[in-house]
């Protein structure tokens, strides 16, 4: 049976389904409505919700509830994930596997409430310090994000990795169709090796993020680096939309890619053929069949909710194999069809 | 309940009202939604000449619960048939319950939105204890319940028919009687009860 939900609510809902029993958590305008879900949905599923008295907190709370190898996450939007940069570097360093949502706001700063995707930057190349990376998917759908929950936890145990689920305001806000995931049980979920569980009758193990000799840390770091090699091989996702004959290929990922999807319908009914590159995972981002399509178009506009951060990849992707454009609009502005059909027919005609 | 069509159900009842009344206002006291209030259609209530009473222009955009002081007197003026639109859960029904020294002086009714599709509404033990909770902190007696079950763009008759079913046993163990079913204006829908054609608000035009 599909229910009428909220992105927030879909998100929080799948992730409990998903297996996930530890929430911590901060309010924070446009995703609110997730932390509260959780705050009514844990007790009733056994697990544990907790209000943090800040993101610093938070971050900190999941860092440790990590370590006992359990599905943990938070959520959070622009500001709040800004203040959980320090703690995100620490867990990627542990090599923890946790989720974190950021429900993306305008920026920078305090910003403002409506929809944004400028914190493309902050996510993909590290809020933190080191090096590290953590995994970005960018659902464009409220069935997409749901389904992709499980997904999430997956990859971050199968990497002992950091996963954010990236989506704007517009996403966590708007209410749609969804088809919630099946249940996973918290009891068919096995333990990991390295989980601190208590050293009772076994080796004790260690979860932590630093070694006070440079060449013990390099190799910490050497493994990281084999880790994210492994990811970017195996974990890149994508979306082709209606490329095959397009004149102009657009980038575009959450919801401006939905945006997207309607103008193709309206360009290709004044003739103009335009096709959608939408990356799934932002990191580990698309760069080798974007590379691929390059060679085959004379035009890629990106369009994005930010003034130019998903373009640098893209631009890393094409090498000048056809021309890169940008469109966007920031702040909480959300472009309209007819604007990026403006931007398309400025390049095509 | 949160998310349960409250605010497309009060730009639609004013609307309705404006066509038999001349003096229509619209209350937006929901301090709870961040993105698609009634306030959003501000201008469209205007052009209709319905009265739209909401935070400054300046303030639309504040993440902060503001209710002007013009709610109140609206409220009271005779001349006004006024729509109050509320915003969801115990959180939203609060606010209504602070404007209890205006509402108690005037004749009223309270109607309480039901969709079964959402979450902590699809049973009626879920339902009854949401009305429980809201009377309490709105500080008022529900009078309707109405049904407005629908799974957005793929509604069907039989989820309807099943939202008009559940709340026709909730009506029989509260004794509040369901007032209609509002459906979609796009969708045919006969039941057992009154059915109110609705417009959709407050969606993206993509």
């Amino acid at each position: 049976m599909k229910m009428l939900m909220k992105g927030t609510e879909a998100i929080a809902e799948a992730a409990i389904r998903a297996g996930c029993r530890l929430y911590f958590g901060y309010p924070i305008t446009p995703q609110s409505e997730l932390t509260e879900y959780m705050a009514k949905r844990m007790p009733e599923v056994k697990g544990t919700f907790l209000q943090s008295e800040s993101e610093v907190a938070t971050v900190n709370m999941l860092y440790g509830a990590a370590c006992t190898g359990r599905k943990v996450m938070t959520s959070t939007s622009s500001p709040g994930f800004s203040l959980m940069q320090e703690g995100i570097s620490y867990m990627a360093g542990a090599e923890l596997p946790a989720i974190f949502i950021n429900v993306m706001r305008g920026g920078p700063g305090l910003g403002d409430i409506q929809p944004s995707q400028s914190d493309y930057f902050q996510s993909t190349k590290g809020g933190g310090h080191g090096d590290y990376r953590m995994i970005v998917l960018a659902p464009h759908t409220l069935q997409e994000a749901t389904n992709m929950m499980k997904e999430a936890f997956d990859l971050a145990f199968k990497y002992r990795m950091l996963v954010t689920i990236l989506v704007d305001g517009m996403i966590g806000q708007m209410m749609e169709p969804v088809e919630l995931p099946e249940w996973t049980k918290p009891e068919e979920f096995e333990e990991p090796n390295w989980a601190l569980t208590g050293a009772n009758g076994r080796k004790p193990r260690k979860v932590t993020s630093f070694d006070l000799d440079p060449y013990e840390l390099e190799k910490m770091n050497l493994r990281y680096q084999e880790t994210y090699k492994k990811v970017s091989q195996n974990e890149v996702k994508y979306e082709e939309f209606k490329i095959e004959d397009a004149e102009i290929t657009v980038v575009a990922y959450g919801t401006m890619a939905r945006i997207v999807k309607t103008v193709i319908d309206y360009a290709r009914k004044s003739g103009i053929k335009v096709g959608l590159f939408r990356p799934i995972t932002l990191w580990p981002f698309p760069y080798e069949r974007l590379s691929e399509i390059s060679k085959n178009v004379k035009n890629i506009l990106t369009v994005e909710m930010s003034y130019g951060q998903m373009v640098e990849d893209v631009k890393l992707a094409v090498e000048e194999k056809s021309d890169v454009h940008f469109y966007g609009r920031s702040a909480g502005v959300v472009p309209t069809p007819a604007e990026i059909l403006d931007a398309i027919k400025k390049i095509v005609r | 309940m949160f998310g349960s069509g409250k605010t497309e159900l009060s730009l639609n009842t004013a609307i309705f009202l404006k066509n038999i009344r001349s003096h229509v206002a619209l209350a937006d006291i929901d301090i709870i939604s961040p993105y698609f209030r009634s306030r959003d259609e501000r201008s469209f209530l205007e052009e209709m000449k319905i009265k739209m009473v909401t935070v400054p222009e300046r303030y639309m955009h504040a993440d902060l619960p503001i209710i002007p002081p013009e709610v109140g007197g609206y409220i009271s003026n005779p001349e006004f048939l006024t729509v109050i639109d509320v915003g969801g859960n115990e959180d939203g029904a609060t606010v209504l319950g602070s404007l209890k020294n205006f509402i108690d002086k005037v004749k009223k009714s309270v109607f309480f939105v039901v969709n079964v599709f959402r979450p902590f509404s699809t049973t009626k033990e879920e339902i009854i204890s949401n009305i429980t909770k809201i009377s309490m902190a709105g500080r008022i007696k529900i009078d309707y319940l109405v049904n407005n079950s629908n799974v957005g763009s793929e509604t069907k008759f039989d989820d309807i028919k099943m939202g008009e079913e559940i709340l026709t046993e909730v009506s029989e163990m509260t004794n509040i009687p369901v007032a209609f079913t509002s459906v979609d204006e796009n969708i045919d829908y006969e039941g057992k009860l009154p059915v109110f054609k609705i417009k959709r608000f407050l969606k993206n035009n993509w």
